[in-house]
Formats: structure tokens, C-alpha cells, sequence
């Protein structure tokens, strides 16, 4: 019997534990708000977005573009006598628009509250020294400065001029909301007529020499970051290996004290670190290196005294024994035996950093991530595209850069 | 002359590993410690060296108490006491040359050291100590490259570099085979008798201590049971040889060919 009871408890306790587990997995269910149907039914809203992302790679490259732009003023409501015709310009193109005045469309409710819609002065518009055969946008500026394309039926429309670079059309004088302030007295309207050209050869888009610029401001980061980090992390190891300190009892305390320190700093994420840099030294990659090298320094330094404390304890009580003081012992019993572990764990390290300096830059650090969000956020997927490829390419890059070296030095 | 004076060694877990030990030791000796293992061999070594800080007793050694000295001291102190270990304790990965001149680091200043800068001096040295210990030619290899007789050469000339007056030797041979024990046994009797160095050295097999020991001292769960000449060891009688080592072991063979087996006593 007793042997019975002896059994079932360890049963008994992994039943207790597998419930307990169960609880846990639905309360946080309920908190991660998981909504695995919005994962599947959102999904195909999101693919336009995610393939922008996926292959961004039409806004890597532009073309020089020459705008060419013609004008004319219009005025609301006619006067007595009415505005003279526009005239040619002396250079470049021109639009010549008949009447040089008239109404705008105007949508109103009727006490029915239906919508009615008063169509606007009818306008003919002829256009003179455009390029032959490019397409013409026709865009308007109401009195307050808001542009927008005309529209027929709902379309926007386009002319194309002729070899003489000329065109003729008749349009509508369109409506455009406007605050009343801008309706008292005569009020300005302009019609343009643009063309964008691409001449010349494809280029870089902007999108990308700057994602390459920040790109490499970032492994700049991480590489500084990394670089004061082993710095400061190295005198700071020493202090805090138990084998090397556990002399006296005011060697613990320094041990202690360094260790507990370290372990705080680590405890604090990078971006944290990064927010309180800013707060110091402003935006920008300054900040970042900060942010990282703090972190660097906690990491490291428990990394390179764990290294330390692993050590053979031979070659210290050997050199010890020569009338060594403590200096000598740490440059010849311990610091050859920690070389192989120091330099995997530094490269493992700047891995991290330059991983790291990618998203310090969400907050501001400097370095890519600050474009990121910044398109993220413009919802510009595309130039966000481009930014995340350049971060993967680099990494994989990097990770295979790493592995090298650490196969040839340890 | 060394004098040791009612040594004792409690470690903080509570072991009593020398107790109450007292001996001395003229100088041009060589002294061979004698017990199982975990008799207290290696603690009464290094506390002589105060690699181990004595619980109690004195170290009396050419008038002054090492058991008292600290800091400055105690580093001038170990300058003149060679130590040679059962695993050699050398930095594997530095080369013979290196591994030998950490043997000049008490009487160099910190801050040459520090970028490895030696005096002429000490390169004149370390040839001259390579060259008696058959080495010159493993000067720039890593330590780890070489073989274990080699290693422990090695060892040896580390502590040769210290211009030394007293020699710890902590079961020098007992990761050797029997041939390369002799060979470096060999060394440190030569030192002993060529150089007047008193040696101090502990040891498992009976054969190398009736072969090479000028006196004997037997240890037992760390209290002294026996103190012998050579003369002594060499006719140690069973009765003795159970004091040292226990009713368990068994001796087998005697004299120069005698060999130590313990049965069931393996720690």
C-alpha cells in the first residue's frame, strides 16, 4: 500500500502541473488577444502591402524626370467686363482657356436632403508648346491652394497634343470643397497642364542610396559599439571572476559589487538603453553606439569572466608560486587561456550588435531602422522593402563572415 | 634549513589535512614525502610555499616565518622556492621559451612584464637552463606540443629560472611512465647534488624513494608517522610500511624493485 501511495504522487503532482499549464496557456490566449481568424481572413488585405515588401524592387531604380508645365488663371464669379484671354508666353508651353471666367460646379443638398449637382461654366482649353505626343495632365488650384486632377464622369483625363505640340479640349469647371473665407470677392483659380518626361538613362532611386548610406551607418554602429565594448568589457571581466578575486574579502566586494551591476545593465534591453542615450546625447547613430555599447559591456564582460573562471587553475598557482604579483599572473597564467574563448565570443557579439543596430534606430538610435519606420509609417511599403531586404542580405552576410573567422581563430 | 613547526591545515569544509606536523629539513637534502593519497602531501608542500595559508604552526625557513609573510613579502620569499607539479601546470598554449620566463616574473618590474619585455639577462638565462634540461630545441614550440617527460622538463627549468634554494616537487612523476620518471628524478638529483639545492619531494613508488631520497618523512590522514635516513627506508620493515600506508596495503616485492599497491584504496 504504502508503495501504492509512493507511486501515484509524482502522477498526481504531473497532473496538478499539466492543468496548471493549461490554465496558463488559456489565460494567455485571452491576453495575446490570438485571433487565428483574423490571421487567415485579414491575410488577403494584407498581401498587396506584402508584396510590395516581398519585391520592392521597382523603387530601386528612377529615371530623371523633366517636368514641363503650362498655366492659365481663371476668376470666380465674372466681372464686368469680364478678365482678358490669357496670352502666349514668351517660353514654353501656355493654355488659353474661353471663358477666362465662370462658376465652379457646386454640390448641394435640396430640402429633400438629395444631393443635387450644378454643373460649372463649360470651358474650352487649348494648350500650345507642349512635347508632341506626351501626355498631359490637367490639374487644378482652387483659391486655397489645394490641387487636384480634372475629372470627367469620375476619370481623370489626359490629353496628348499634337506634332505641334498643341491640343484643344473642353471640360467642366470641376468643384472643389472650399472654406468660405475664400469665396468673398473675386476668386483665383489656376489650370495646368503638365507633362513629366523621363529622359535620359535609369539611375539609383533615392530610396536606395539612402537605404545603402544608412545601411552602412549601421554596420558602423554595431562595429564601434562592438569595438568599445570588448574596450571597457575586458578590465571589467577580471573584476568580476571569482578565481581572480576571491583573495580577500575586499576583493569580494569589488567582485560582487561588478557583478551585480553587470547584471542590471544586461537585464536592460539595447532599445531602453537607446531611449535614456537620446535623452543624453540627441537622435542619431551617437546614441545608438551608446545605447549598444552599454549593453555590450554587461554581455561581454559576464561572458569573458565566465571564460576566466573556467580556466585551468595550474598555470595560476604555478605562476603564483614564481613571486608573481597579480598583474603578472593574469597577463601569463590567464590571459593565453582565455584568448580562444575572448575572440568567439567577441565576433558572436558583433553579430549581435549588428543585428541589434538594425532596430536600434526604431527609436531613434541612427542607422537603418530609423528609415524603416519612418516608410513603415508613410506606409511607403516599397522603399520599407527595399530597407528590410538590405537588412536581411547584410545579416546572412555577416552571420557567414562570422562563422569564417571563427573557424580560423579558435 | 627549513624547520616546520606544529603545522596544521583545516580547509574551510572542515578536512584536516596536516595536523600538527613538525620537521626539519638541512639544507642539500632530498627530502621525499611519503603517504597515500589524501595523506596530506600536496597541502604540506604548498603551504610551505603558502600557495595553501597554514591554519596554524610555523614556517621557519632561513630565520624568517613564512607562515607570517604577506603581500611584497611573501612574493620575494616564493622567488627563491622552485615548484614542480604532478601535471606540470604549464600555459599550454605559450611557448617553452614563454612558459620558462614567467620563472623571471618576481624580479622583473610589473610594466615590462606587462608587454613581455625580459632583461638580457633573463634570455641568457633561460638558454643556459634549456640547454641543461635537454630542451633548447622545443624553445619555440607551445608548450602543448610537447610529450610529458618534455612537459615536466619544462616545468623544472620554470622553476630553475627562479635561482632557487628550496625545491617543492608535488608527485613530479606520477602522470610518467617508469622511464621517464627516472629520467626526470635523474634531473632533480643532479640539481641536488651539482647545485647543493635542497629538494623536497613527495612520492608514490617505493623503488624511487629508496632510489633517490636522502631522508624520508611518511604522512598519514595527515599526521607525520615516520621519519627515516635513507638507510632506514631502504630496510623499512612491514611494520612501518602498514604505518604509513594502512592495513589495506600490501607490499609487494622490496628494495630497488619494490612497488607500491594499494588494494581498495584507490582515492
Amino acid at each position: 500500500m504504502a508503495q501504492n501511495s509512493r507511486k501515484a504522487e509524482p502522477r498526481n503532482s504531473f497532473l496538478v502541473f499539466l492543468i496548471l499549464l493549461l490554465v496558463l496557456f488559456f489565460i494567455g490566449w485571452q491576453i495575446g488577444e490570438i485571433d487565428l481568424y483574423a490571421l487567415v481572413t485579414q491575410f488577403d488585405d494584407a498581401i498587396p502591402a506584402l508584396s510590395k515588401v516581398l519585391w520592392p524592387w521597382e523603387r530601386a531604380i528612377t529615371y530623371p524626370e523633366e517636368k514641363w508645365q503650362g498655366t492659365a488663371l481663371l476668376e470666380n464669379p465674372c466681372q464686368d467686363p469680364p478678365p482678358p484671354l490669357n496670352t502666349p508666353a514668351e517660353e514654353g508651353p501656355y493654355l488659353i482657356v474661353d471663358p477666362a471666367c465662370g462658376e465652379p460646379t457646386i454640390q448641394e443638398e435640396n430640402e429633400a436632403g438629395e444631393s443635387i449637382v450644378i454643373p460649372g461654366t463649360e470651358l474650352h482649353v487649348q494648350g500650345y508648346g507642349f512635347l508632341p505626343g506626351e501626355v498631359v495632365q490637367l490639374w487644378w488650384r482652387d483659391p486655397a491652394g489645394s490641387q487636384f486632377r480634372q475629372r470627367q464622369d469620375g476619370d481623370i483625363i489626359t490629353v496628348i497634343p499634337d506634332e505641334n505640340g498643341e491640343f484643344e479640349i473642353d471640360i467642366i469647371w470641376p468643384y472643389s470643397i472650399i472654406p468660405p473665407s475664400y469665396r468673398e470677392g473675386v476668386s483665383e483659380w489656376e489650370l495646368q497642364g503638365r507633362q513629366v518626361t523621363s529622359v535620359g538613362a535609369w539611375e539609383f532611386s533615392d530610396e536606395l542610396t539612402m537605404t545603402i548610406e544608412k545601411m552602412i551607418e549601421t554596420i558602423f554602429i554595431g562595429m564601434m559599439a562592438t569595438f568599445f565594448g570588448i574596450i571597457l568589457a575586458l578590465p571589467v571581466s577580471f573584476l568580476a571572476a571569482r578565481n581572480l578575486m576571491s583573495g580577500n574579502v575586499f576583493t569580494m566586494g569589488i567582485y560582487y559589487l561588478v557583478r551585480g551591476v553587470l547584471n542590471i545593465i544586461r537585464s536592460i534591453e539595447p532599445l531602453i538603453w537607446a531611449i535614456l542615450a537620446i535623452i543624453i546625447v540627441g537622435l542619431g547613430p551617437w546614441a545608438g553606439i551608446l545605447a549598444l555599447t552599454v549593453h555590450s559591456i554587461a554581455a561581454l564582460g559576464k561572458l569573458y569572466s565566465e571564460a576566466i573562471e573556467s580556466i585551468d587553475s595550474g598555470p595560476i598557482e604555478a605562476i603564483q608560486a614564481t613571486g608573481a604579483n597579480w598583474f603578472q599572473i593574469v597577463m601569463y597564467a590567464v590571459v593565453p587561456q582565455v584568448i580562444p574563448p575572448f575572440v568567439s565570443f567577441t565576433i558572436y557579439r558583433w553579430d549581435i550588435n549588428i543585428r541589434m543596430s538594425t532596430v536600434i534606430g526604431l527609436v531613434g538610435g541612427g542607422g537603418i531602422g530609423f528609415l524603416l519606420t519612418q516608410w513603415v509609417r508613410n506606409l511607403d511599403y516599397r522603399a520599407a522593402g527595399i530597407a528590410v531586404w538590405f537588412i536581411a542580405i547584410t545579416v546572412a552576410i555577416l552571420d557567414y563572415v562570422s562563422a569564417e573567422i571563427r573557424e580560423r581563430f579558435v | 634549513m627549513l624547520e616546520i613547526r606544529h603545522l596544521t591545515k583545516i580547509y574551510e569544509d572542515g578536512t584536516l589535512a596536516v595536523d600538527d606536523v613538525s620537521f626539519t629539513v638541512p639544507d642539500g637534502e632530498f627530502l621525499v614525502v611519503i603517504g597515500l593519497s589524501g595523506s596530506g602531501k600536496s597541502t604540506l608542500l604548498r603551504c610551505i610555499n603558502r600557495l595553501i595559508d597554514p591554519t596554524e604552526g610555523e614556517i621557519i625557513w632561513n630565520g624568517v616565518d613564512l607562515a607570517k609573510l604577506e603581500g611584497d613579502d611573501l612574493r620575494k620569499a616564493r622567488r627563491k622556492i622552485g615548484i614542480v607539479f604532478q601535471n606540470f601546470n604549464l600555459v599550454e598554449r605559450s611557448t617553452v621559451l614563454t612558459n620558462i620566463l614567467t620563472g623571471r616574473l618576481g624580479y622583473n618590474k610589473t610594466w615590462p612584464t606587462m608587454i613581455h619585455r625580459f632583461t638580457k639577462e633573463d634570455y641568457d638565462m633561460a638558454e643556459r637552463v634549456l640547454k641543461r634540461m635537454d630542451i633548447e630545441d622545443q624553445a619555440h614550440k607551445a608548450a602543448r606540443e610537447l610529450s610529458g617527460g618534455q612537459q615536466q622538463r619544462v616545468g623544472i627549468a620554470r622553476a630553475l629560472m627562479q635561482d632557487p634554494e628550496l625545491m617543492l616537487a608535488d608527485e613530479p612523476v606520477a602522470s610518467l611512465d617508469p622511464v621517464l620518471a627516472h629520467s626526470i628524478l635523474q634531473h632533480l638529483e643532479k640539481l641536488n647534488k651539482e647545485d647543493g639545492l635542497t629538494i623536497m619531494c613527495s612520492l608514490h613508488y617505493l623503488d624511487l624513494v629508496q632510489r633517490y631520497s636522502t631522508s624520508v618523512i611518511g604522512l598519514r590522514q595527515g599526521k607525520l608517522v615516520y621519519q627515516g635516513t635513507k638507510k632506514d627506508i631502504i630496510n623499512v620493515t612491514d611494520e612501518e610500511f602498514k604505518q604509513i600506508y594502512g592495513e589495506e596495503a600490501e607490499r609487494i616485492g622490496g628494495g630497488l624493485e619494490g612497488n607500491l599497491q594499494q588494494k581498495g584504496v584507490e582515492a
